[in-house]
């Protein structure tokens, strides 16, 4: 079994076909693209990311994950992840496990607001952690959704998509309707921005379908000009009740996901090579089901990555195990790793920027740890 | 005059209303008894909406996905049958029918606001058939029939409710050492409480974070929670009476922010209706709520001098609605002045319907329906435009309700809504004839608003001008 302090790595080789890195080095430098995926109400790492332990039978009969696919010989993966699972064989695909952001409090509300500001105190930050790092970098967002979430807020201004079926008015109305809002408050900063729209992002007719979405944002994100971030949001993790094993309510939720990365490998094309997509959470689930094939609120889960700049197939971890007395609380899956380690990582990579000063002017200089090494393509 | 407090706490003047000429006494007045709805034809209960519920998840998934287990395109035509059948597509567009022609036509303005927050405040999210059948029937006779009493009652009422039970999963706690808990275990099955709905009766209907409780409290009020639950049938699902049942109960004494619980009577009922007596009395539970009433009706940030007047009146009352929402509404009204709140999308729309005179929502003779066929395209429009605009009033998408918070409705593509949905009210019939009346009924600064339309011809381009500005989106 899986020792605690041990790092693991992939069992899997990794082949780099066609390596951009000669290429990289007579063409100019290529545009980076960062996508994150929100999994609102608490994603289960231990259903997403089973670890082989006899244990967690014990923990969970009703609801254990079965006919998983191979990862290592420690870890499997749900079935539902098959393009995930694709992108692995190919070395493109990584977990963390046994990692969250430093909250343990269990309330959704509050989580989600630290995963997205990155803080420690609930409802303290208007700022996400993702705006301030592209404020930092002096980067563009587009978010696609209907509200403006957090994670992308910052003093810059960013983007959104969601495409209407009402008709939109005339440049000319909304010119007048942004002179009578505040010169320097958000909302004259925001109707500037759908002032200078093109036409196209005006009269979309599009599918609000998610991997639809998905398919919008990855081929905005693969032009040159073109906005290096993304962020989606699946609701619906929350799974006290028929989270289900194989099938369920929880495997359906990783199947929308499984289907958004799906479509963004296609759709992003080449640039799939220069992208990360990474998953945040507000914390994991306990380690036991509850009485209604649910689970509840936890701590430590799972992060997914894929995408060209990951490093290679692994599971990245400082495995705590399962016993009683490693658990938090006695409950839950501890967390190993401060997720915005990851984040800030990801960020760093992404946006060719120095990880210590995004550390410094996103997360506070908390005690972050510098993974680029370990994850991604340096 | 602080004309904004008419938006404030309302939905502005109407082409046909006069400017009250003592505001607060006009707001006031409106919060003692609960108006009545107001749509033509007989509103259906909650208990028949349970009924189409039941009919619905039955047929579907015990008949239908039996009989055309081989054959996809044959289900799929007979789930339509079935759809149309227990109004599936339509309840839910005649119940925001329902909601938004009281709001508009009454003349109880103030308390239809109230309505709304308190319906926000014990929201049900969108869950399983919840928002087709019945989250309306419960914003109608669970919410606004107890706006006038205490708030203890309220919150009893909303906690032991059908719709709140199943949509924190009540039904599937179990508390680990009663009858089930025990046969469970010797089965080699395991048997535990869902913390769902207490964590939430503590986070968000009561005492909030700030109260510092642990998660042993959490624990602790589970069990006191558990076996208060709808029975599950074969035969109507989950669409079964509440009920409590005691074999699923924790027995013993629980102890909940300090406080011990323990059964008083022959049946252990009465530990929960206790916890809920606490609640409703706790400090904490007045400021959050006083809080979060100054947050909806006046500013993002309520200042400690707001929310004090409402503790007041809450603790010389006991924590009867009326009295504390007269003390708000005062509040708001010293305050109209200094403070601008952003409204949220439904709120605003309907305030524009309101000034206009505007033909929205559908009324009663539009919304007839034979339950053959797919509602039509009219029909089915309230909930298209409220999704378009981005505020589903039975679908909010967690139990914290919509947000009350200006950064939370402000994107550019919720600004593109709020310049686009204008057309939908001016392309109906509206009454208003003039609009430099209107303005002067609801601005305070008329001549500001009055410029904005300057030389503009067209009804639509004016609403379309006046209604995405600053003041109206700010009030």
């Amino acid at each position: 079994m899986i020792n605690r302090r041990t790092f693991l790595t992939g069992s899997i080789t990794v082949t780099l076909l066609g390596s951009p890195l000669f290429s990289a080095l007579a063409e100019k430098k290529k545009k980076r693209n960062l996508v994150v995926i929100s999994l609102r109400g608490g994603m289960d790492g231990l259903s997403a990311v089973p670890p082989i332990d006899p244990k967690l039978e014990k923990f969970r009969p009703d609801i254990l994950v079965k006919k998983t696919l191979p990862l290592t010989s420690d870890f499997a993966l749900h079935p539902s992840l098959k393009n995930f699972h694709n992108a692995w064989k190919q070395g493109k695909a990584a977990i963390v496990h046994a990692t969250n952001i430093p909250y343990t409090m269990r309330s959704h509300f509050e989580g989600q607001d630290l995963m997205e500001s990155g803080g420690h105190k609930p409802f303290a930050e208007y700022t996400g952690w993702l705006g301030r790092g592209m404020e930092t970098a002096n980067l563009e967002g587009l978010a696609i959704a209907l509200p403006m979430p957090l994670i992308l807020r910052s003093k810059a201004n960013l983007d959104n998509y969601f495409p209407t079926k009402l008709s939109t008015p005339s440049p000319d109305i909304m010119k007048r309707v942004a002179s009578t809002y505040p010169e320097d408050s958000n909302l004259r900063s925001t109707i500037q921005r759908v002032i200078m729209r093109p036409y196209s992002m005006l009269s979309g007719k599009g599918s609000r379908k998610a991997h639809k979405l998905a398919g919008t944002a990855a081929k905005a994100l693969s032009k040159a000009n073109g906005p290096r971030v993304a962020v989606f949001d699946i609701n619906g993790f929350d799974t006290h009740a028929a989270q289900g094993g194989s099938n369920g309510e929880h495997a359906d939720k990783l199947y929308n996901l499984d289907k958004i990365f799906g479509t963004l490998q296609k759709y992003l094309g080449p640039t799939y090579e220069d992208t990360l997509i990474v998953t945040l959470t507000e914390f994991g689930r306990k380690i036991e089901q509850n009485g209604g094939n649910g689970t509840e609120h936890g701590y430590g889960t799972a992060v997914l990555m894929m995408g060209g700049l990951v490093k290679k197939a692994q599971v990245y971890s400082d495995w705590p195990g399962l016993n009683r007395k490693n658990l938090f609380e006695g409950q839950d899956l501890n967390s190993t790793t401060d997720a915005r380690s990851i984040y800030c990582s990801a960020m760093a990579i992404v946006f060719e920027t120095d990880f210590e000063k995004l550390k410094r002017q996103v997360f506070w200089n908390d005690p972050l740890i510098d993974l680029q090494d370990k994850l991604f393509n340096v | 005059m602080k004309k904004n407090f008419f938006r404030k706490v309302g939905f502005g003047i109407g082409p046909d209303e006069v400017v009250p000429k003592n505001p607060v006494s006009w707001a006031q007045n409106q919060v003692d008894k609960v108006p009545p709805l107001i749509w033509d034809t007989q509103i259906r209960s909650g208990e028949e909406m349970l009924n189409h519920y039941a009919e619905w998840v039955y047929t579907d998934r015990e008949i239908l996905r039996k009989k055309y287990r081989e054959n996809r395109q044959a289900y799929k035509e007979a789930k339509n049958k079935l759809r149309y059948k227990v109004g599936q597509q339509y309840f839910e567009n005649l119940e925001i029918c329902i909601r938004q022609n009281t709001a508009v036509k009454s003349k109880s303005p103030v308390f239809e606001r109230l309505w709304f927050f308190w319906c926000n405040h014990f929201a049900i999210i969108d869950k399983d058939a919840m928002p087709q059948f019945t989250t309306g029937p419960y914003h109608r006779e669970t919410i606004r029939t107890n706006m006038c009493g205490s708030f203890e009652t309220l919150l009893k009422e909303a906690t032991l409710g059908w719709s709140m039970i199943h949509n924190l999963d009540n039904s599937e706690s179990i508390g680990p050492h009663s009858e089930w808990g025990k046969n469970r275990r010797k089965r080699g099955k395991l048997a535990t409480v869902n913390e769902n709905h207490a964590r939430e009766l503590l986070e968000l209907h009561t005492v909030s974070p700030s109260a510092g409780y642990s998660q042993e409290d959490v624990i602790q009020l589970s069990y006191v929670m558990a076996g208060w639950e709808h029975e599950h049938t074969k035969k109507r699902k989950e669409c079964n009476p509440v009920r409590f049942n005691y074999k699923k109960h924790e027995p013993g004494n629980h102890k909940v922010l300090g406080k011990k619980y323990k059964q008083r009577g022959l049946s252990p009922k009465n530990k929960l209706i206790d916890v809920l007596k606490d609640l409703s009395n706790h400090p904490e539970t007045r400021r959050f709520i006083a809080f979060k009433l100054c947050r909806h009706f006046l500013t993002d940030k309520p200042t400690e001098d707001m929310i004090e007047p409402i503790i007041s009146a809450w603790e010389k009352s006991d924590g009867n609605l009326p009295t504390i929402h007269k003390a708000l509404l005062q509040v708001v009204y010293d305050h109209a002045d200094s403070q601008a709140k952003f409204q949220n999308p439904e709120i605003w729309m309907l305030q524009m319907v309101n000034m206009v005179g505007g033909s929205w929502p559908l009324q009663a003779d539009e919304m007839k329906y034979n339950f053959k066929i797919k509602p039509n395209n009219h029909q089915r429009r309230p909930r298209f435009f409220m999704k378009e605009i981005g505020y589903e009033p039975y679908r909010p998408i967690q139990p914290n309700g919509f947000s009350d918070l200006e950064s939370d409705w402000i994107s550019p593509e919720l600004l593109i809504r709020r310049m686009s949905a204008p057309k939908e009210i001016a392309q109906r019939r509206f009454a208003l004839k003039n609009f430099g009346e209107m303005i002067e009924k609801n601005f305070d600064d008329p001549e500001e608003i009055k410029a904005l339309i300057n030389g503009v011809k067209s009804s639509s381009t004016k609403m379309q001008l006046i209604f995405p500005s600053y003041r109206m989106l700010k009030t």
